[in-house]
């Protein structure tokens, strides 16, 4: 009972102290439960959303993929309308219904400005039918009636401006449509960001199909008191099993899990850094609690004398660990709420709309975020109680002045070496390694155990490096920089753990700034080497470029020639009898002018003759197919045809990496009409001297449809870095946590610093430091530790990014780049953070009284 | 005026008639009202120069509030300090710390090394921040007189309690201040190390010059003194010249007992 009370009143004493652990516990907690509820949240959001929009059976072509996946053809697999009226006729049917929808649309306003989302969420065009009401209700105007009338949703309205009578232009594989809104929907329930339009349904089966009479999907509803289930075995039985029926519930299902994997990895690569921030706050309540173990010394001595256990002592430190988790936690919690509203306001600025009507709290986050903050503190805090423990009672007796500062061991230096040392030979391993598989687990184990080694001989190498810096940076600042420098030095230990939390996050930002800026040289490099084309046209979405569209491009005046590029999905069966699924490269001749491929045996433009075709040599070698071989290719969804392996093009590079090539008419020859895929990207290349004026040429003829964007090569490898940058910036962003936390961390030793040196202080004062010089001798030591931090946090980092890119060479990641700029960008900025984290102790102990300070015991 | 003794403007015994610093009128009271206490009851006094001036008196007689005033560390509720001619009283953080630094030594009771800087680091420590050179000559002779040359370059940890506090003298010595406050300098330390940084402290008064205030409750420390003023409830009660231990402990027991008597 008294090793509570002591708990509480050390506690509440100096909760000034342990403010700053307290943060770092409610960060980290907040980022674990903000995130559990944020994905939470878009799960009720999506499952909400699937529940509403499915009626009791859905009855689809049994070839139908998701539907979030966009045919490649532009045209949905589609069902024939006689089959609605043979459904409606099953017993039990209360009523079928007949839907068209499809995501292979663009809607445009007036200017030509795409209305849809640009990424993420689709567009989606519907024909108008009593089901459409189960998710909408009408807001404005009246339903689609006739071929010039479209009604869109009111949100998308909102954010483009859009009213009743404005014109909208649908872009289909069938051609554009103009129609004016004579109507707009809201949804029942949140819709996170897809563009809706309907059409009457003769328009939509023109438009989205392509003729009358066909539907993508029958809407099925049972009569009262017949379950889904039994329905869905009445239409099954009635119908046959050459169609794919799915009851309310499977739907839902098979929503949520087309969404799982993208909610999933967000989930757990958030998670990742949460972690990454837990990690970070150890280092903070290690250094805070061995602090205050170390100021109270005396009083754990008076303790012990007065006839504590050593186990009471050391309990009552955990004690105050475990007050100081569930406070951090409790907070964290709540904060993690906010954080998460945060999150999807954050979400709404970039296209995703999620409301608070679904926030969604599971019991298990709170009981989640509890937990963690409390075990991961008490943990951290368990090293500092057992020295607590070990305190002797002669202690009370022996004046304390300063803590004895503590020394690095021999222990921790062997095992630190060692570890490194392991850590270095895994990241070399992984640097040789001849597979992606075990190179990968070398390069995590390498990183691993490199990280813990040099935060294991971090407080070792505290002396050198800070020595050196001090050479470099602190000289110039006479004796309050050499006055800081001895400070940095005086608790190796302490600097080590305050530098090594700032160290794991700016390894990880060295790290992966390598990768990255490898990743851009690289492509740069692949690029120049093999590109031949001078521009290329695709959508940002992956979307297929439509007929209309590819006919504007071929067009457009000043070009040499045009490349088409189709993906046709086809089994593959080998003279050996193995099948295999791929993707063949349907493209013009022309390609091998605009992609320079090495080839390892045969002649690329052969593979382009009639029934002819190239495969990659991983696949010949898989395979044993040579030049002259005959390949089985059955075309999906239509005929099988029998082709000629005229080339073998070597797997190595980036680009098109294990691509099977074959002419378009050799496709179109086995595949009917509607099902002979649009080009996934068009290449061109421009007359001589022509390139400016085709770049604008080809601009002007995609104009009406934002959908697609041209880039010359330059605009191309523009965009490429820009694509990683922002990449790295989010990653970058989700990292700040844990810097801040380190921030944190080095905040926290200097104020408790600070309160250790109060009689130092004071001396110093009293023989006469002015408080600038105080204030500037306690930035200079921590700038020292920030750079220290720094400097191995980078160092590091960029071991773990040049193993990661020799690792990733394998997969044609070939050049190495270290980024410098950044590099050195954040060496500076760690300067700053420093001065920075310097602020608070420095201005209190500027503040401090020179006779209280003497006078402290 | 309410002090039992009129001080002399100058020393009594007629060799200096400068004055090192003096105070005027000076009161320092805490708080206010019902629980006013007054440390320093208007007090008048002047620091010879060149000569030992101890202040003795019981626990919570104001002596060391006193000597933190004369030193620029503590503010006064009214009156006056001067230190020279230039009036502290009033000055600001700025100045008062540019004071200390370059005309005011100090010799703490106990910590009064920096522990991260060896003994000649912070002996030389007040120049260093003050950017200045020390004098390389006076500095020799200061650490030959303490008899440190051995062992300049421990740290404080590696020294005994005598040794440390000879550096706290080497230290106040050797920016040549104008005057050197010792907050019971040998308090923590046994007689013999006592006797030896006392001696030293009476050395540098006879054979530097130095102007040097303790504050002390020992009347053998006292005794190495030229001149004791007694402080008692805030005020100063008597002082005497070239005092002995014996004639200090005698005073001292008077003081007592008038004390308990009234």
């Amino acid at each position: 009972m008294t090793v509570l009370k002591t708990s509480l009143r050390n506690f509440f004493a100096h909760k000034g102290r342990m403010a700053l652990s307290a943060v770092a516990v409610l960060l980290s907690v907040a980022f674990v439960s903000g995130t559990l509820v944020f994905t939470d949240t878009m799960n009720t959001t999506f499952d909400k959303l699937f529940a509403t929009t499915a009626s009791d059976v859905t009855v689809s072509p049994k070839t139908a993929g998701g539907s979030d996946e966009t045919p490649q053809s532009g045209r949905p697999e589609s069902l024939p309308a006689s089959l609605v009226a043979q459904v409606g006729k099953v017993e039990g049917v209360q009523r079928a219904q007949g839907t068209v929808m499809s995501t292979s649309v663009t809607v445009v306003d007036t200017s030509n400005k795409n209305v849809g989302p640009t990424g993420g969420a689709p567009t989606i065009a519907f024909n108008w039918t009593p089901n459409v009401l189960r998710s909408v209700e009408i807001a404005s105007g009246h339903e689609p009636r006739g071929p010039t009338e479209v009604v869109v949703d009111g949100a998308t309205a909102e954010k483009h401006h859009l009213k009743i009578g404005d014109t909208l232009r649908t872009i289909a594989v069938t051609g554009d449509l103009t129609a004016k809104i004579v109507g707009t929907v809201d949804f029942k329930v949140t819709n996170p960001g897809s563009t809706l339009v309907y059409f009457d349904t003769a328009t939509a089966q023109r438009e989205l199909l392509g003729k009358e009479g066909l539907f993508t999907q029958i809407s099925v509803d049972a009569k009262p008191g017949v379950t889904d289930d039994a329905l869905k075995a009445d239409v099954a039985a009635a119908l046959g099993g050459g169609y794919k029926l799915q009851t309310a519930a499977e739907v839902a299902d098979a929503g949520r899990a087309s969404m799982a994997g993208f909610l999933d990895v967000m989930k757990y690569a958030m998670l990742g850094f949460a972690g990454i921030a837990f990690l970070v706050g150890i280092f903070l309540i290690v250094n805070t609690f061995s602090m205050l173990v170390a100021q109270r010394t005396r009083e754990i001595g008076l303790m012990r004398a007065i006839g504590s256990s050593r186990k009471q002592v050391n309990r009552s430190v955990l004690v105050e660990a475990l007050l100081l988790g569930l406070v951090g936690s409790v907070a964290g919690v709540a904060a993690g709420v906010g954080l998460a509203v945060g999150l999807m306001k954050l979400m709404s600025a970039v296209g995703m709309e999620l409301s608070t009507r679904d926030l969604t709290v599971a019991w298990t986050t709170p009981v989640v975020g509890l937990a963690l903050g409390v075990v991961v503190t008490v943990l951290a805090a368990y090293v500092p109680a057992r020295r607590a423990g070990k305190v002797s009672p002669m202690a009370a007796l022996r004046d304390a002045g300063t803590p004895a500062d503590g020394k690095a061991g021999k222990v921790r230096g062997v095992l630190g070496i060692v570890l490194t040392a392991a850590g270095a030979a895994a990241l070399v391993a992984a640097s040789r390694a001849a597979e992606a598989g075990p190179g990968s687990l070398w390069l995590g184990l390498g990183v691993v155990l490199s990280l813990l080694g040099f935060v294991v001989v971090g407080p070792l190498l505290a002396g050198g490096v800070v020595r050196a810096l001090g050479a470099v940076v602190l000289r110039i600042f006479g004796p309050v920089g050499r006055m800081a420098e001895r400070n940095a030095l005086r608790n190796p230990r302490r600097t080590g753990a305050t530098a090594a939390a700032l160290m794991i996050g700016l390894a990880l930002v060295a790290g992966l700034s390598v990768v990255g800026s490898s990743m851009v040289a690289s492509a740069t490099e692949e690029l120049d080497r093999s590109v031949g084309a001078d521009f290329i046209v695709q959508s940002g979405t992956g979307q297929p470029i439509v007929p209309q569209a590819q006919a504007a491009v071929a067009k457009a005046a000043g070009l040499d020639h045009v490349t088409a590029y189709k993906w046709v999905d086809a089994k593959i069966t080998d003279p050996r009898g193995k099948v295999s699924t791929a993707d063949l490269a349907a493209t013009d001749p022309t390609y091998v002018k605009d992609l320079r491929r090495e080839v390892t045996a045969g002649t690329l433009t052969d593979a382009y003759g009639k029934d002819a075709m190239s495969v990659g040599s991983d696949y010949a070698t898989e395979h044993g197919v040579k030049v002259g071989d005959v390949l089985t290719v059955a075309f999906k969804g239509g005929g099988t045809a029998k082709l000629k392996v005229a080339a073998i093009t070597a797997d190595t590079g980036q680009v098109d990496n294990g691509a099977m090539y074959t002419a378009i008419p050799t496709v179109t020859r086995h595949l009917p009409a509607d099902r002979v895929p649009n080009s996934l990207l068009l290449l061109a290349s421009a007359k001589d001297g022509q390139e400016t004026p085709a770049y604008q040429a080809l601009k002007d003829a995609l104009a009406p449809y934002p959908q697609y964007k041209v880039s010359n090569q330059a605009d191309y490898k523009e965009e490429l870095q820009k694509q990683v940058g922002q990449l790295l910036n989010i990653v970058y962003g989700l990292l700040a946590l844990a810097i801040v936390v380190a921030i944190l961390g080095v905040v926290n030793t200097l104020a408790l610093s600070v309160v250790e040196r109060t009689r130092e202080i004071g001396l110093m004062r009293a023989i006469g430091l002015s408080r600038r010089q105080l204030r500037r001798m306690i930035r200079l030591e921590s700038v020292v530790i920030a750079l220290f931090g720094a400097l191995l946090g980078l160092g590091l980092g960029m071991g773990w990014g040049t193993a990661a890119q020799k690792l990733l060479a394998l997969e044609g990641l070939g050049v190495l780049e270290i980024p410098w700029p950044t590099i050195v960008t954040v060496f500076i900025g760690s300067a700053f953070v420093g001065l920075f984290a310097a602020l608070v102790p420095a201005f209190r102990a500027g503040r401090m009284n020179v006779l209280n300070a003497i006078a402290s015991e | 005026m309410t002090s039992a003794l009129t001080i002399p403007r100058h020393g009594g015994t007629g060799e200096g008639t400068a004055v090192a610093a003096r105070a005027r009128q000076v009161v320092k009271a805490y708080g206010s009202g019902e629980t006013r206490v007054v440390a320093l009851d208007s007090v008048d006094v002047d620091i010879a120069r060149g000569r030992f001036t101890a202040i003795m008196g019981p626990s919570g007689s104001g002596k060391s509030t006193l000597m933190h005033c004369l030193a620029g560390l503590d503010t006064v509720t009214s009156g006056q300090i001067f230190l020279d001619e230039t009036e502290i009283t009033g000055l600001k953080d700025k100045k008062l710390t540019r004071l200390r630094r370059d005309r005011i030594g100090f010799i703490f009771q106990a910590f009064n090394l920096l522990p991260t800087l060896n003994a000649i680091e912070n002996i030389t420590l007040p120049m260093d921040i003050a950017g200045r050179k020390p004098d390389a000559d006076w500095l020799r002779r200061v650490v030959d007189t303490v008899g440190l040359s051995e062992r300049l370059g421990h740290r404080p940890n590696q020294l005994s309690g005598g040794q440390q506090q000879r550096v706290a003298v080497a230290r106040a010595l050797a920016a040549r201040p104008e005057i050197i406050f010792g907050d019971e300098p040998t308090g923590n330390l046994d007689s013999r190390a006592g006797a030896e940084v006392l001696g030293f402290l009476r050395a540098s008064v006879d054979e530097l010059g130095q102007t040097i205030v303790m504050v002390t409750h020992d009347p053998v420390a006292a005794s190495y003194a030229d001149r004791v003023l007694y402080l008692a409830d805030g005020r100063i009660v008597d002082e005497m010249e070239r005092p002995t231990a014996d004639a200090v402990l005698d005073r001292m027991k008077d003081f007592d007992a008038r004390g308990r008597t009234s």
